[in-house]
């Protein structure tokens, strides 16, 4: 998970290494997602989130469809 | 997930303790040490961590490579907090540093394009500046395939 200056600089990171696009979040969002899940990693009381659990925090700040999905990735 | 070994659970609040408190990963023996129990112990719970995803181990010893959001080597990813330096192993894990650190603190980096510097600086929970797009390469179901890259 890298952070690039803009979308354009994504195509071309991604062309020149031939690498194909995967899923761009805004700065908000990773910021939102990094709270989410990583707040309370130092609490004796975390435990490894399930994938329906990862997912819904996906969804939570916006990130849903298959690159998103843990259950059934295929599906 | 099911609750874990309440020995592993007590080695993984070792290792973040050590970890933030001396900006590096302890080793086995010192969380022996810490703990009042055995390295081999020790080593058999870094195992069972690193195998149910908690932990990541360099390959082929019990050395701590990354204790999420945490790296124990320096990235492009170094975050500052409190004016100490950590290192995250991505944009995500650097801001989750941050996150996990109270909430203000600042994530450098380079857009790996155009090697721009970039920093994104959170205050008090909320992004104060940075601009920039995240790009995740790899499918969620993918992740673990190859964390190192990831």
């Amino acid at each position: 998970m890298l952070l690039f200056r803009s979308e354009e600089h994504v195509e071309t990171w991604n062309e020149r290494r031939g690498i194909p696009r995967g899923a761009t979040l805004t700065l908000d969002q990773q910021w939102e997602l990094a709270r989410i899940w990583y707040a309370d990693r130092m609490s004796p009381a975390w435990r490894r989130r399930t994938p329906e659990e990862a997912e819904a925090v996906f969804e939570r700040i916006g990130l849903t469809g298959g690159f998103w999905r843990l259950t059934n990735p295929s599906g | 997930m099911t609750n874990a070994d309440p020995f592993d659970d007590t080695v993984r609040g070792e290792v973040y303790r050590f970890f933030v408190d001396q900006c590096r990963p302890p080793v086995a023996p010192e969380i022996a040490e810490s703990l009042g129990s055995d390295q081999a112990s020790v080593e058999d719970a870094l195992r069972r961590l690193a195998d149910a995803h908690v932990l990541v181990l360099a390959p082929g010893t019990t050395s701590i490579w990354m204790a999420n959001p945490l790296s124990s080597i320096p990235t492009a990813f170094p975050v500052d907090v409190g004016g100490r330096t950590f290192f995250g192993n991505c944009i995500w894990d650097g801001l989750g540093i941050v996150a996990m650190l109270g909430g203000t603190g600042s994530v450098r980096t380079w857009c790996p394009d155009c090697q721009e510097r970039l920093e994104v600086v959170v205050e008090q929970g909320r992004l104060a500046r940075g601009d920039g797009v995240v790009h995740f390469a790899v499918p969620a179901a993918h992740w673990w395939d190859d964390i190192g890259f990831n």
